[in-house]
């Protein structure tokens, strides 16, 4: 334990102050300080890396570094990254930053508080003129999704079960059952069988699975794993330690079928059934929280609606591969860096999706001043996720009649985000005569002619 | 018509209506002396054993109780548990005490607090690895105001009386406490008539505070978000709530401050007595860990007290299990709702028993809002099991405030009400056992009135010590008062309701306070290593978080369980993998993982993470 304070001691005021870090805090905090911000780094746990520290599998880093890295890996580079800039960031550790308020009606460099609680250094209280939500996300519980039954021992998340293995090295189960088929329960199916588990068999409630398809095969297939979908867990058994489960099928609208029950012998049953952005901190605000991503709505410097406040990484929406984690990080450090010295007027585009897409990021565009040229070159990232599979499709982002992308994708599916880019110089124009942009996913059937 | 004949006319009536019923199996006569009714024979289903028990219960007003011991076909009545995975040893064998008491319910817990008050050896045992793991830690924590109990009955009276007296315990227990209020709303408008009845029953009942009848513009101001289909309601200023494991915990603590021994993982199940004058009086209690002696027997078993009255030979009455359901909703709902609020007429469209309230909207003390409890009646009374359909039910009650959703809800649990067929509670001296006293049938408002059953059940102790009704005792003095009693409990800190400046200085004084492991809830390391040297230490997972709330927030442990297994084998010496949940067979680990494949990644993160560090 002990807090670790890179740099000089934990001042009063900084320019950036970032919640949180997991790779997209890391890259935040680099990002503030390659432009001169002065940075302040607050992670609960006793070490920088996120939830990467207990991901030992390898695939991280393609897009960034084209290499596949281990999740502590990956963190270690950035950590290092974060290093670097010495005195220019100011590391705790071990601190939970437990209330932030934000105070519009004072100077620009106090705009927001941050309470924060840590084991060496007491309580704090720092300000600074923004602040970056890093905080990454949390997984559902088994309570989540309305498993009944009893209550006993045994009954974990796949990234408790990660954790436990991965980190404390201790295994949690004999023979177990996994419910949901997302990236987090396929990789520990594999990393339980390794460790001597016997995986009855994943199950999932939906027709498709939602993990990647690659994790289906490497780690199901590979290891004669079995994916049931269409089906689901709906009773737990046992008073002091897991005996059985109850699985049901479950017809297209997701209603159990009676008589389809089966009971199946487990000592636990391992639950991956989503992640939810960690945004409990946000109380304080009234502020919106995208019902589709859990988190708040930004511009595509990851701005929020309040000046100042940025969001990035898993608080934002969950992303499935870190290293787009990593780029918004970055590009919300870089922004924060400008407005903590200057608040540059702005106007706003939103954006709308439609179609076969469940969100977009970024919610809105901010326009800068026209004078300022540098920055009219930028190319905006636009991530997207589709409601439902879809073997061809076709994505259009546009303004007015302004055609801002257009591609055709095949087999698309929603466990995988997808980017795309536009030009911010191309909106600015666009927009005098538009006040909105539309992505709109349009899928292509058999009828499709055009081929 | 004398006595004996009222009673083989009653039998009458009821073996009638039974067999009217269609219950022809059922085999109706007296026990306990002619005061009691017992039922045998058999039945098809649960159901209908519930039915014969409340054909005989209405007709039962001039009997002592009733024993229903009827077979229900079609379902298993696991018997009481045996302590068959419990330990047997003889390391409590030969111990001697003045007063044993048996549950370290809420019930156990405040009598033992009033009787370390006096120069008294007081010991509870306890089935359980802790304190409140049975109704006492799964019910809705509600201080009751005490205008639901029937006028007359002991429920009522103890009711109101608890109600009173929990301000002030809960100073001296220093444990939070406070008073919402409660409101009752009403489904229509003429139901505002029946205001003058509720302000009698309340005056009957001894409810305290400024109760009266609001508008609906009254209760549309005091709850914004309430249901448009309110039409005024009836408001209760008293109804308070509290934690009801800190309350119990607390009270167990106290009076281990005072003097007062827990055997935990203690299970009692038989009596040695002996015959004096015509009377059968224990002399030895039968446990796991051997047998212990006491001038005194309590009965404070919960759902299990008809068996220990059958194990004396005292048994009178028997219990059913009627099952309560409860749901947990975000912290965040608690600025949508202020006030306890239930609307009756839900419950006849959910179908409810009639002997329950049934249910509404409560907010807790911790800050959730909690919706429930239900009421099904069950035949294996430790079953806590939840299911889709009374959860349904409890879903209904969203709809009071117009701001909640399903998607709020973050837990939900089970307890199980210790009903006894006549529906009061039994707080009395064994007629026939003079060394054995009752407080039985605690089902609720249980938690709200066992300040004011403890206050009873030790001046029937007294009586029983000082009057020297047993033999053995010669004590004939009023038994004194301890000179060193200490009046007030002082609770371990909370850093989240510390100011800045106290979080500060505590943490001053001692660094583990920072150092944060509950995320949801803001709990410390300083806390959990607290719990675990507390007068009744925690010893599992689940003791853990009942004493600081470490793993009852919205991510159920997800963060924590880790962090907790490790503090609690580091400051206990036990190994990881023999930490349980909740006792038995409850093992959160099932191995640690050695000279396996892992240990070579294991080696690889650990490098790597020494870099991190520093
Ligand atoms: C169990 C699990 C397994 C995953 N596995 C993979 C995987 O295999 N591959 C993949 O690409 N992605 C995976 N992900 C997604 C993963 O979260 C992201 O890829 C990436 O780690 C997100 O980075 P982040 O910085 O946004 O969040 P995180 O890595 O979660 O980092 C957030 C950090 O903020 C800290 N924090 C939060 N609240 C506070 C506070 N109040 N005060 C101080 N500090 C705080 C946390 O301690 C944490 O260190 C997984 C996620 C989970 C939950
Ligand atoms: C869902 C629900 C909601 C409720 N809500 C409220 C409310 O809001 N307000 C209110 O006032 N009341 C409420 N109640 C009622 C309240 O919970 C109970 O009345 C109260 O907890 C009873 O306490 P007790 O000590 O008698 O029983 P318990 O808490 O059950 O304690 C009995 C103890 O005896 C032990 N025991 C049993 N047999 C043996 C044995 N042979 N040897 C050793 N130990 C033994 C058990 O292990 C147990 O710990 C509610 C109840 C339920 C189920």
């Amino acid at each position: 334990m002990g807090t670790e304070t890179v740099g000089r001691q934990p001042g009063k005021q900084y320019d950036i102050l970032i919640i949180g870090g997991g790779p997209a805090g890391m890259a935040a905090a680099a990002a503030g300080a390659e432009y001169g911000a002065s940075v302040c780094l607050i992670e609960r746990n006793n070490k920088l890396g996120g939830i990467l520290k207990q991901c030992i599998h390898d695939g991280f880093g393609i897009v960034q570094f084209n290499e596949r890295l281990t999740g502590p890996e990956y963190a270690y580079r950035y950590r290092n990254l974060v290093k670097s800039y010495g005195s220019k960031v100011t590391v705790l550790t071990s601190a939970y930053a437990s209330k932030i308020s934000y105070h519009p009606e004072k100077s620009a460099a106090d705009l927001f508080t941050t309470e924060i609680i840590t084991a060496q250094n007491g309580a704090l209280c720092l300000t600074s003129s923004t602040l970056i939500l890093a905080m990454g996300c949390r997984e559902k519980s088994d309570r989540q999704v309305f498993i009944h039954g009893d209550r006993p021992a045994g009954i974990l998340t796949a990234g408790q079960a990660q954790y436990f293995i991965n980190i404390q090295g201790l295994m949690p189960c004999k023979r177990c059952v996994i419910l949901g088929s997302g990236d987090i329960g396929l990789i520990m199916a594999r990393r339980l069988v390794l460790e001597g588990a016997e995986v009855e068999g994943v199950y999932e409630i939906r027709n498709e699975p939602s993990g990647l398809k690659r994790n289906i095969v490497q780690c199901l297939d590979d290891f004669s794993i079995p994916l049931h979908l269409q089906t689901t867990v709906t009773e737990v058994h046992g008073r002091e330690r897991v005996e059985s489960i109850t699985v049901c099928k479950v017809d297209d609208d997701q209603k159990e079928i009676p008589g389809t029950e089966r009971t199946i012998e487990c000592d636990s049953l391992i639950v991956s059934v989503g992640l939810i952005p960690e945004n409990d901190i946000l109380s304080f605000s009234q502020i919106f929280l995208d019902p589709h991503t859990g988190g708040p709505e930004v511009d595509q410097n990851m701005q929020t609606r309040i000046p100042g406040l940025f969001s990035c990484g898993n608080a934002l929406h969950v992303c499935d591969l870190v290293d787009y984690v990593s780029e918004s990080g970055e590009t919300a450090g870089t922004y924060a860096a400008k407005v903590s010295r200057k608040q540059i007027p702005y106007r706003t585009v939103e954006i709308q999706s439609s179609g076969n897409l469940v969100y977009q990021i970024p919610h809105f565009i901010t326009l800068p001043d026209i004078q300022n040229k540098s920055s009219t070159i930028m190319k905006i990232p636009v991530y997207f996720r589709v409601a439902k599979s879809t073997e061809k499709a076709e994505l259009v982002i546009r303004c007015g009649n302004t055609v801002l992308f257009r591609k055709r994708y095949s087999n698309l599916s929603p466990p995988e985000m997808k980017r795309a880019e536009i030009s911010l110089s191309a909106v600015a124009k666009a927009a005098l005569s538009s006040p909105l942009i539309e992505c709109i996913m349009t899928d292509l059937g058999d009828t499709d002619g055009l081929r | 018509m004398n006595s004996r004949n009222r009673t083989v006319k009653t039998l009458h009536i009821i073996s009638r209506e039974l067999r009217k019923k269609g219950f022809p199996k059922v085999k109706t006569e007296t026990c306990y002396d002619g005061k009691s009714i017992r039922l045998s024979g058999k039945v098809q289903t649960w159901q209908q054993k519930i039915e014969a028990g409340y054909i005989a219960a209405s007709h039962s007003q001039k009997f002592k109780g009733i024993v229903n011991d009827i077979a229900a076909e079609s379902v298993h009545e696991p018997l009481f548990p045996s302590p068959g995975s419990r330990e047997f040893d003889e390391t409590l064998d030969g111990l001697s005490y003045d007063v044993v008491i048996i549950g370290a319910g809420v019930i156990g817990c405040f009598i033992a607090r009033e009787l370390a008050r006096y120069e008294l050896s007081v010991a509870v045992l306890e089935k359980e690895t802790d304190a409140a793991m049975h109704a006492s830690g799964r019910n809705d924590g509600m201080i009751h105001p005490g205008f639901a109990p029937k006028p007359g009955t002991l429920r009522a009276k103890y009711n109101s009386k608890g109600n009173s007296m929990y301000p002030a315990i809960a100073e001296e227990l220093d444990i939070e406490y406070r008073q919402p209020g409660s409101i009752l709303l009403f489904s229509s408008s003429w139901m505002r008539l029946l205001a003058p009845v509720l302000r009698y029953r309340c005056k009957r009942n001894g409810v305290a505070g400024n109760y009266r009848y609001l508008t609906r513009m009254q209760v549309q101001n005091l709850e914004p978000h309430v249901t448009y289909r309110q039409k005024g309601g009836f408001y209760f200023p008293t109804a308070g709530i509290v934690s009801p494991f800190q309350v119990t915990i607390a009270c167990a603590e106290h009076a281990v401050q005072n003097g007062a021994v827990f055997h935990r993982s203690t299970c009692v199940t038989g009596f040695k007595s002996l015959k004096r004058k015509n009377k059968r009086q224990i002399t030895g209690i039968i446990t796991n860990h051997g047998i212990i002696s006491a001038n005194v027997v309590i009965n404070a078993a919960g759902i299990w007290a008809d068996y220990i009255a059958g194990m004396a030979d005292d048994q009178f009455f028997s219990i059913h299990g009627r099952k309560g359901t409860d749901a947990i909703l975000d912290k965040k709902t608690s600025r949508y709702q202020k006030h306890i609020m239930a609307m009756p007429s839900l419950l006849k469209t959910a179908g409810n028993h009639i002997h329950s309230k049934g249910g509404g909207i409560v907010v807790c003390i911790e800050g959730n809002t909690l919706l429930g409890p239900t009421a099904e009646e069950v035949p294996d009374r430790e079953d806590y099991s939840t299911h889709k359909n009374e959860f349904r039910k409890l879903e209904q009650h969203l709809s009071l405030n117009t701001r909640l959703k399903k998607s709020d809800i973050i837990n939900y649990y089970s307890g199980v009400r210790a009903a006894t067929w006549k529906e009061d509670f039994i707080v009395e001296k064994s007629e026939r056992v003079p060394n054995l006293v009752h407080a039985a049938g605690i089902q609720s408002p249980g938690l709200a009135s066992a300040p004011a059953i403890a206050i009873d059940i030790c001046k029937m102790v007294l009586e029983i010590l000082s009057t020297g009704r047993v033999e053995k005792v010669e004590k004939t003095d009023p038994i004194p008062l301890k000179q060193n009693f200490i009046p007030c409990r002082q609770h371990p800190p909370v850093l989240k309701l510390l100011s800045n400046d106290e979080k500060k200085a505590l943490i001053r004084k001692n660094p583990l306070y920072g150092n944060i492991i509950c995320r949801c809830e803001e709990i410390s390391e300083g806390e959990v290593r607290d719990a675990l040297h507390s007068s009744l230490p925690a010893v599992t997972i689940d003791g853990i978080k009942r004493r600081t709330r470490a793993g009852t927030g919205r991510c159920h442990g997800g963060f924590c369980l880790s962090k907790v297994l490790e503090i609690i084998s580091s400051e206990t010496g036990i190994p990881k993998s023999q930490i349980t949940r909740k006792g038995g067979d409850s093992r959160i680990i099932i191995r640690e993982i050695s000279q396996t494949l892992s240990s070579e990644n294991k080696k690889d993160t650990e490098e790597r993470e020494g870099l991190y560090g520093d």
